[in-house]
């Protein structure tokens, strides 16, 4: 048998040696600071020699934490207050050592705190809290008509409104959930009145914005904190003392001045992060900037993989399904329920429920694909097969050719036509969806739109979104032509 | 019910519509379960195992042809012998043959069926029948939906077809006039059962009911009107 010249032990070592050489991952929420602190991260590593990742702008805690667990990403940077009243609220955490203790029985370490506090506000404009006299949260109590815009995390988690609204009693009613970079855009454009804010925001000055005094002493301490997992160290010794060489250097003043530099002043983050290190730690780095083609290409071999996968496994499951559909019928029912039910999740958080089964990444991003692709397909090949009129159907039969012969000689090409628009319409929807896959750190053209809608950036938003769309016009024609090979000329007169 | 047809005869199946005339046909070739009784075509009893042979026996043609549109005349005729496995040569001779007897042209073999008249496409729906030589012919209002002129045409074609070819024929047709011009023996029906098997003359003449007499003075009324 030649199969047992398989040897194993040659198996675990080549995984050995990918272990030890496999990049650091790293993680970063979808707002500025968080990107800097990664870009500070990953240019310590390649300082100490150690190849890295940066996977930026994932979508949430809750998804750079659950990434975190199953090792998806090795290290990312968070907040004392999120970890102890969020993340691991469960807990019921109450300093600091104790924290440091709950992560380590998860596999998770952390640094002593990079320096500064980065705690919630809530945040208005100068002269419209001057108006209305407005200087602390209290002062809202009696202002039931203001318009509250808070950033999606902040709505849901419990140091968040939820708590604010209890620990002050506050009246407010219409409470909107919006992108912490757009809510900056709603409150300027007098859109809204309030919203949160995280006190080392470069907006807050730009916009000359003003943070009302937590005069209840609701907000906890968000100091910056870097967790990592506790085997980063075996595999990487030095990046441990790299991860202690940010502990207590930067200052709330520099971090601000630093997010104003990348969100005001448009330099970007590797920029940022590699004159820090020169200036405070004198760690030299070099800096190497994608140019507008580079990243352009790049998004779009992501985002065609993504697509181009999903779609493939799509058809191979959803056309077969479609054909038990049409055969049985109860089961048929079931299937295109089944799917139907699929399609309707939110995309988001179909994402974010995969995490904890697939991790971040391409791999779950596609799976997602697939699963919105079926219903398209499965129902057009249903549809396609049982709207061959019955003459022609019990002609077939009445022939006595098999099931397998009928299904691929009439029943399949006489659907063609159906099937294949089917197929089209999962395609498309796919391009558009797959731009959410960015959220969870499987590229694409969704990452220049994040990007773009955290830094104002126009330009950047309409670097993903034109590609995309055109993208799609260009699935819509090359289906045009494939229904002149795929659909037989007999049906097309 | 019960009836036999002999070897080379052929019987017209008439009756108002919805009497089960079609029914009964598709009973016999398997398309429709029958809720009890059996079907014998030769020395073959229609069962789940033997519906498809029994299938290969029995050519079938219904009103609109029931053409497959996404083949050429050629491939639609052929598609049984495909199945089969027959060699390619031995296909390509019987279409040949077989357009020579239905009297299609042969530059049409390669046209779709929505480039095909109505006529043309019943020929081809004839050749697909007969194309793996079947003994029973079913036909199922051949020529309900073709106009009068190529009707009266293709009726004569096919008398012709049945007689050279010895095929043993159900016909079902609506149209007494029809059922005489193809068959010695007329089975009318009415609400699934056979209400009297014959001649034209007997059913005139010698009407089995009420019913029998009525249906054929209404087919002579429709009939003196157009004529």
């Amino acid at each position: 048998m030649t199969w047992t010249t398989l040897s194993f032990p040659h198996d675990i070592s080549a995984q050995d040696d990918r272990d030890s050489e496999a990049p650091v991952v790293i993680g970063s929420k979808k707002f500025t600071e968080s990107v800097v602190l990664g870009e500070l991260i990953a240019g310590l590593a390649q300082a100490e020699g150690v190849r890295a990742e940066h996977r930026k702008e994932l979508g949430g805690t809750r998804v750079l934490w659950e990434a975190l667990l199953s090792g998806d990403i090795d290290v990312y940077p968070d907040y004392t207050g999120t970890l102890m009243h969020e993340t691991l609220s469960d807990h019921r955490i109450s300093d600091v050592e104790h924290l440091a203790a709950v992560l380590e029985s998860h596999g998770v370490r952390m640094t002593r705190s990079l320096g500064f506090n980065n705690t919630y506000a809530l945040g208005m404009r100068r002269d419209r809290a001057g108006a209305l006299g407005i200087r602390s949260i209290s002062n809202l109590i009696g202002r039931p008509d203001l318009v509250f815009g808070f950033s999606n995390e902040f709505i849901d988690r419990a140091d968040g409104w939820p708590g604010l609204q209890r620990t002050y009693r506050l009246p407010q009613q219409d409470v909107r959930g919006l992108d912490h970079s757009l809510a900056y855009r709603g409150l300027v454009d007098g859109a809204l009145d309030v919203i949160d804010l995280y006190t080392t925001d470069a907006e807050i000055q730009a916009y000359d914005l003003v943070a009302l005094d937590d005069d209840r002493g609701h907000f906890p301490e968000y100091k910056a904190v870097i967790l990592y997992r506790a085997d980063l160290v075996d595999r990487h010794p030095e990046m441990a003392g790299a991860l202690g060489g940010l502990e207590g250097v930067i200052s709330e003043r520099r971090m601000a001045a630093m997010n104003a530099r990348s969100n005001v002043d448009g330099v970007p983050e590797t920029v940022v992060a590699a004159d820090f290190l020169s200036e405070v730690l004198g760690v030299h780095i070099e800096v190497e900037l994608t140019t507008r083609s580079q990243r352009l290409w790049k998004h779009t071999r992501e985002h065609l993989t993504l697509v181009l996968v999903s779609l493939f496994f799509a058809i191979l499951v959803a056309i077969p399904l479609g054909v038990i559909a049409y055969r049985h019928e109860r089961i048929g029912a079931l299937i295109v329920g089944v799917v139907g039910v699929i399609f309707t999740i939110p995309s988001l958080a179909l994402l974010v429920f995969m995490i904890p089964l697939l991790g971040i990444g391409a791999g779950p991003a596609m799976v997602a694909l697939f699963l919105y692709s079926l219903l398209p397909i499965v129902r057009n090949t249903h549809s396609g097969l049982k709207e061959i009129p019955l003459p022609v159907r019990e002609s077939a039969l009445a022939l006595g050719l098999s099931p397998a012969f009928r299904l691929r000689h009439i029943e399949l090409p006489m659907a063609s036509g159906t099937i294949l628009a089917g197929i089209k319409t999962a395609a498309v929807i796919n391009i558009g969806t797959a731009t959410l896959g960015a959220l969870i750190g499987a590229g694409g053209y969704g990452q220049p739109i994040l990007t773009g809608i955290r830094l104002n950036d126009v330009g950047l938003i309409l670097e993903g979104a034109v590609p995309a769309a055109l993208l799609a016009i260009l699935a819509q024609s090359l289906f045009g032509i494939a229904e002149r090979f795929l659909v037989p000329r007999g049906l097309r007169l | 019910m019960s009836f036999t047809v002999g070897v080379g005869e052929t019987v017209a199946l008439i009756g108002p519509s919805g009497c089960g005339k079609s029914t009964l046909l598709r009973i016999i070739n398997g398309i429709v379960p029958a809720d009890a009784g059996y079907i014998d075509v030769g020395d073959l009893r229609l069962s789940r195992d033997t519906v498809d042979r029994l299938r290969h026996r029995t050519g079938y043609v219904i009103q609109e042809g029931g053409l497959f549109p996404h083949l050429t005349a050629r491939d639609n005729s052929a598609v049984l012998a495909r199945y089969l496995r027959w060699p390619a040569e031995r296909i390509s001779g019987r279409v040949e043959e077989l357009a020579d007897a239905v009297r299609l042209p042969a530059s049409l073999l390669n046209r779709f069926p929505l480039e095909l008249s109505g006529g043309q496409r019943q020929r081809v729906s004839l050749m697909r029948a007969l194309f793996v030589n079947p003994a029973v012919l079913l036909l199922d209002e051949p020529l309900g939906a073709l106009d009068p002129m190529i009707r009266a045409e293709l009726q004569t074609d096919l008398r012709d077809l049945f007689h050279r070819f010895r095929k043993t024929v159900v016909l079902v047709t609506h149209d007494v006039t029809e059922a005489a011009f193809f068959a010695d023996r007329i089975v009318l029906m009415n609400a699934g059962t056979i209400v009297q098997d014959g001649s034209l003359s007997d059913l005139e003449q010698r009407p089995a009911s009420e019913f029998v007499a009525t249906f054929m003075s209404a087919q002579r009324i429709t009939h003196g009107g157009v004529a």
